[in-house]
């Protein structure tokens, strides 16, 4: 009968050869990401880089490369990659296409956490250590909040979004008070505000890959699950899916995965809301391809966006003819994410049950 | 309960000759013989399939089952009918342990729902929803093996393979040519019959259709309605469908139970139950029952809706 159609075409997870394609298109941009963020620094020329890889240089190079360049790239990959997976497992377990850690109250809630700590004197640049716990803990009061607050209307995007836009507002207001009480850390809070990786070194790196691997290890394992919330509760629960706590463990496995990069690298705006929508649009419903995916897709947005605000703040330096100038990287991923936003609200139907 | 639950022998048989003439294609009257005998012979067994007792449900300030007692052998094939909100959905909810009754029980097999987990439960019966929200980008394929979730776990779902039960449920629904396709580019009927092919795949003995006809043209409400008759003779399945239209009732179930006010009105097979008293205090509607010339079966000739008796 049609049991060949069924056969035909290596097309088992929706696309095949096609999603194959995509996914080393988005391994060449990665690395094209990486090698930008390496060289676009200044004091070093991408000679010099190439020579300190290849063991060579001198005592200066050799520090700014291996001992500051290094690490934030790996910092960049790690943080992007973690937006963009907690993203991905916000929208499928809320069943939200407007849910990223920014809007529910996730991102803020971290914010909050790593500044009060730091205001408190609890922690600092110097003991990131505290700053992840601090950072966990905002997080997930954050996200208990719009849980709580969203009440009965959790099911429904538009009221989620709604109320994830009041708590994101009354942390953000709850961050600024305490910058106000407490402003002597001023400088260096404003970092987590917009988002940074400046200065990142290898004891951030070092306290950020054990944590993301065990989260993402944790996300990509709830893949069939995360598949299943998206097709809406009543089916997933048909099919034998025990959709209350699958959507608690995706919830837990979100917060963790932001909190960890927010303390790292602050609230780098709108990767965490939009990377889903490329990685989806990109990979296809299959959440066991489209969890990686948005990992890489948010390792790439994040290392070529912070490469971009290198280049960016070296031409500002010369054309406003300052002594120095650095540009942040969520300033980047902020600009270019409004415009994705743009594209994206346009294109993307709220679904509605 | 005032009828048998169980279609008495003559009954059943009557039923089974009625079907063997409907036109086209009529199913073997051997097969059939052999379906209601293993279903016979299992029901002894095993005792029913689906077993609710003194079941009561409700919102906050809504009562909506008040009550039900209902019997449905191994192997039967039972449509629910009455009124909108009368609580026939809820009521297959409460069979497939997506709902918990307030009061009383549901027994699958003899083993309390209440004590199944979501997965053994979805193991033994599968529920087609009366509709489903989009998903986005969601190929047929993807969404039918979605299906298979109760046997394979959280951790199975990552391992590749399309395997043979979906395949089967694709060609069994009649949708495996578009299994490529987005789920969202489908028409309404396709995308019903695409669930019918998810709720096949979870391959349970137990099958719970809430309105498999929505939506969909004449044509395919039949073609529909003849694949459950003909997978529930050659896998010996149950099946319990709630139908709006009478007339497919009567021509396809072998019993029909008429729910109104929450509590079971009518019970019996289609030639006792399908009466103008029927279609008067259950359905609400004023008309005529008479015999189709060929098959036998009741046809309504329904006339003008009567104001409803609170």
């Amino acid at each position: 009968m049609s049991a060949v159609s069924v056969d035909g075409g290596a097309g088992d997870n929706g696309g095949g050869p096609a999603v194959a394609r995509r996914m080393v298109l988005v391994g060449v941009l990665l690395l094209v990401a990486v090698v930008a963020d390496l060289v676009a620094g200044r004091a070093v020329s991408p000679a010099g880089v190439w020579q300190v890889l290849l063991g060579g240089g001198d005592d200066t190079a050799r520090h700014i490369v291996l001992q500051l360049r290094l690490p934030r790239m790996l910092v960049a990959l790690v943080a992007g990659a973690c937006l963009g997976l907690a993203g991905l497992v916000l929208q499928s377990a809320l069943r939200n296409p407007l849910a990223g850690p920014e809007v529910t109250g996730v991102t803020p809630g971290a914010v909050l956490g790593a500044v009060a700590a730091t205001g408190l004197g609890l922690a600092g640049w110097e003991s990131p250590a505290a700053v992840v716990v601090a950072a966990c803990v905002g997080g997930f009061a954050g996200a208990g909040l719009l849980w709580v607050l969203a009440g009965r209307d959790r099911g429904d995007p538009e009221q989620t979004a709604v109320h994830g836009v009041l708590v994101s507002a009354v942390l953000t207001g709850l961050t600024a008070m305490v910058l106000l009480v407490a402003p002597g850390e001023l400088g260096s809070v404003v970092q987590w505000l917009v988002g940074s990786i400046e200065g990142r070194v290898w004891d951030h790196w070092n306290l950020i890959w054990p944590w993301a691997l065990c989260w993402t290890a944790a996300a990509c394992a709830l893949a069939g699950p995360l598949t299943l919330l998206r097709c809406g509760d009543e089916q997933a629960a048909a099919v034998g899916l025990a959709t209350g706590r699958a959507r608690a463990v995706a919830l837990v496995c979100a917060v963790a995965l932001t909190a960890g990069a927010v303390s790292v690298v602050g609230a780098l705006g709108f990767v965490g809301l939009l990377v889903p929508h490329v990685a989806l649009a990109l990979f296809g419903a299959d959440l066991r391809i489209g969890l990686p995916g948005a990992a890489l897709l948010g390792a790439t947005v994040v290392c070529g966006a912070d490469a971009v605000a290198q280049g960016a703040s070296r031409v500002l330096t010369v054309v406003l003819d300052m002594d120095r100038l650095t540009l942040p990287t969520g300033a980047v991923t902020t600009f270019a994410g409004a415009a994705l936003l743009l594209i994206v609200v346009r294109r993307v139907p709220l679904s509605r049950p | 309960m005032t009828h048998s639950a169980v279609p008495r022998a003559g009954e059943s048989q009557q039923l089974d000759q009625a079907e063997a003439t409907v036109p086209p294609p009529p199913p073997p009257s051997a097969a059939t013989a052999t379906a209601s005998a293993t279903a016979t012979a299992s029901a002894t067994a095993t005792g029913d399939a689906i077993t609710v007792e003194g079941v009561r449900f409700g919102y906050p300030g809504r009562s909506v089952l008040d009550g039900v007692d209902l019997r449905v052998a191994h192997g039967e094939l039972l449509a629910l009918v009455g009124l909108n909100g009368c609580g026939k959905s809820t009521l297959l909810r409460l069979a497939a342990g997506l709902l918990r009754p307030s009061a009383g029980r549901v027994l699958l097999g003899g083993d309390d729902l209440g004590r199944l987990s979501r997965r053994a439960a979805a193991r033994r019966v599968a529920l087609l929803h009366q509709s489903a929200p989009a998903v986005p980008g969601m190929t047929v394929r993807q969404l039918v093996r979605q299906g298979r979730y109760a046997t394979r776990g959280p951790l199975g779902m990552l391992r590749e393979g399309d395997d043979e039960t979906s395949r089967r449920a694709l060609v069994d629904a009649g949708v495996a040519d578009w299994a490529a396709r987005g789920v969202d580019t489908l028409s309404g009927g396709e995308r019903q019959r695409v669930r019918l092919a998810m709720a096949l795949a979870q391959d349970t003995p137990v099958l719970l259709l809430d309105e498999p006809t929505t939506y969909l043209d004449l044509r395919h409400q039949l073609e529909v309605l003849q694949t459950v008759v003909r997978l529930r003779e050659e896998r010996a399945l149950t099946v319990v469908m709630v139908l709006h239209d009478l007339a497919h009732a009567a021509r396809f179930a072998e019993r029909i139970v008429a729910l109104r006010g929450g509590r079971v009105a009518a019970d019996g097979p289609p030639g006792e139950v399908v009466t103008p008293a029927l279609l008067a205090d259950v359905l609400g509607v004023a008309g005529r029952v008479g015999r189709d010339p060929e098959g036998g079966w009741p046809v309504c000739y329904p006339d003008h809706p009567l104001p409803l008796a609170k």
